[in-house]
């Protein structure tokens, strides 16, 4: 089986309209709107900075959740059968404009977003969320504390042989906390047990009851091995050099006269420390268009980061389209899918009329 | 050869593919995705019952089986009294607001008519909907008890 993302036609039905599309980003959001785009015989060419398609579908999210050539089978469809041209380990800035973001150590090619915008009818950016916030503490620069994107990225780089297993962050026979608790808090943390850690501790600052992975998958990890420790956050990171421990508060929860989740409150006076090796944040990754996009007047999100859009996925530039988690920040593999989807009918509308 | 719509629901990672596209398709998704007892994802839609139900509920006849064994509607028969909605074991049936009739899982009959496969299984990245033939639907079911076994006897 593969995920077939041109399903809305057969390569023979085709017609070719001679219109030019750059997609930046082939994870999800960026796959689906290429399908959608070449079943309405547009010409596809796709940028991922990475050495295989797929975004976080393949180089974060576990194998055992989704299956790597399951998406990778879909992206060879794309590029065989409807002659889409994917350019990897494309890094795709605004002038010279640098940051580093996760995923960039396999970049081999700089092409500039102007020239990209200049040379095709229309461009779509969906190049998701590929930082991974830290919270500011002290401690948090020492050696042993990473973000959960990047944990996870090394790890599924070695899985799929694109990098030799010293390179992943190896916590075997090691004390660990993962700071959260998302999916990606216990995909670290599940991952972390596989590598081989002695210790795995998942904290958060709620109850398992907020925890926006849910009772169900906590439970789980709970069973397989992780400890859990609820309604406590970090204060500061301690070590000379390299993590040795961290010290933690614990929070009551307060309600919120608005109704939303109950927010954690710090006890003074309950701090205590947690002997650990390694501390992994995972604590909601960051949209991340392309560097130095706003030079070109794409408007950001100066708090978030993300790409402001209309109902159609324009942004304010012109011919250039936005979707999926680099306009919404971090969320489902579906609802990106189904953006993609809704920006590559917004874009077959666009270029109808020009 | 005869293909079925097939969710293999402990496969489901909840994602909301399956719903997204179904909306995008049709606008009001004709599958849902659940989060239950704690969270468990649970895609909800028509399963194509070999001996549906709802067909023999249905008071008016609305209910049949295209050529290739898929539940459909027929509007201009339907009364929308909802007896299929009471007997379906797994709430595969939706009201349209407009035309009063039952609205459902058609297994994308437009698509399938140009010989290509419905939306959610065409796209869920977790293989937990599949649309094949009726052996390899099985043989990949074995194939995953297979799997599970194998790591569950590693846990012993």
């Amino acid at each position: 089986m593969t995920m077939n993302f041109a399903f809305m036609c057969k390569p023979n039905e085709v017609i070719k309209t001679g219109k030019k599309v750059a997609i930046i980003g082939a994870g999800p959001a960026g796959l689906a709107a290429t399908g959608y785009l070449v079943c309405k015989g547009h010409e596809v060419h796709v940028y991922d900075k990475l050495p295989y398609p797929g975004g976080l579908m393949v180089f974060s999210i576990p194998s055992r959740r989704i299956r790597p050539e399951h998406v990778l089978e879909g992206a060879k469809i794309l590029e065989e059968r409807f002659s889409v041209e994917f350019n990897l380990r494309t890094k795709v800035t605004v002038g010279n404009a640098e940051t580093h973001e996760e995923g960039d150590d396999f970049v081999e090619k700089v092409v500039k977003l102007e020239d990209i915008i200049e040379n095709y009818d229309v461009v779509l950016i969906a190049t998701g969320i590929w930082r991974s916030p830290m919270p500011g503490i002290t401690g948090e620069e020492l050696d042993g504390v990473i973000g959960a994107l990047e944990f996870l990225y090394r790890w599924k780089t070695y899985e799929l042989n694109l990098a030799p297993r010293d390179r992943i962050i190896d916590v075997s026979k090691k004390k660990v906390a993962v700071i959260g608790a998302g999916h990606s808090a216990v995909d670290a943390a599940m991952t972390a047990l596989e590598i081989g850690a002695k210790d795995v501790y998942l904290l958060y600052r709620r109850t398992i009851n907020e925890a926006p992975a849910g009772r169900y998958e906590i439970s789980e990890a709970i069973r397989e091995g992780i400890k859990w420790i609820e309604l406590v956050s970090p204060v500061k990171i301690n070590g000379t050099k390299r993590v040795s421990s961290i010290t933690l508060v614990r929070n009551r929860l307060e309600e919120v006269p608005s109704g939303g989740r109950p927010r954690p409150v710090p006890i003074p006076g309950t701090e205590f420390d947690l002997e650990v090796d390694f501390v992994i944040f995972a604590i909601g990754e960051r949209p991340t268009p392309p560097p130095g996009a706003e030079k070109v007047g794409i408007q950001i999100n100066e708090r978030y980061g993300n790409i402001q859009i209309n109902e159609e996925f324009r942004t304010s530039v012109k011919n250039v389209f936005a979707a999926g988690d680099v306009v919404t920040g971090p969320s489902f593999v579906g609802r990106a899918i189904e953006a993609g989807l809704r920006a590559g009918r917004s874009i077959d509308r666009y270029l109808a009329k020009i | 050869m005869k293909y079925k719509l097939y969710y293999h629901q402990t496969s489901c990672i909840g994602c909301e593919t399956c719903e997204r596209v179904c909306g995008f398709l049709y606008e009001r998704p004709r599958v849902h995705l659940y989060r239950v007892l704690g969270g468990i994802p649970v895609p909800i839609g028509c399963r194509h019952c070999e001996k549906a139900p709802c067909i023999k509920a249905c008071p008016e006849g609305a209910l049949y089986k295209d050529d290739d064994g898929f539940v459909l509607v027929d509007p201009e028969k339907c009364i929308g009294c909802l007896m299929c909605a009471v007997v379906c074991p797994f709430g595969a049936m939706d009201l349209d607001p407009i035309t009063k009739s039952i609205t459902k899982c058609t297994a994308c009959n437009e698509l399938r008519a140009r010989g290509l496969n419905p939306g959610c299984a065409s796209l869920c990245p977790a293989e937990a909907i599949m649309f094949e033939s009726t052996s390899d639907i099985f043989e990949e079911i074995r194939k995953k008890v297979a799997e599970k076994l194998a790591s569950s006897s590693l846990n012993l």
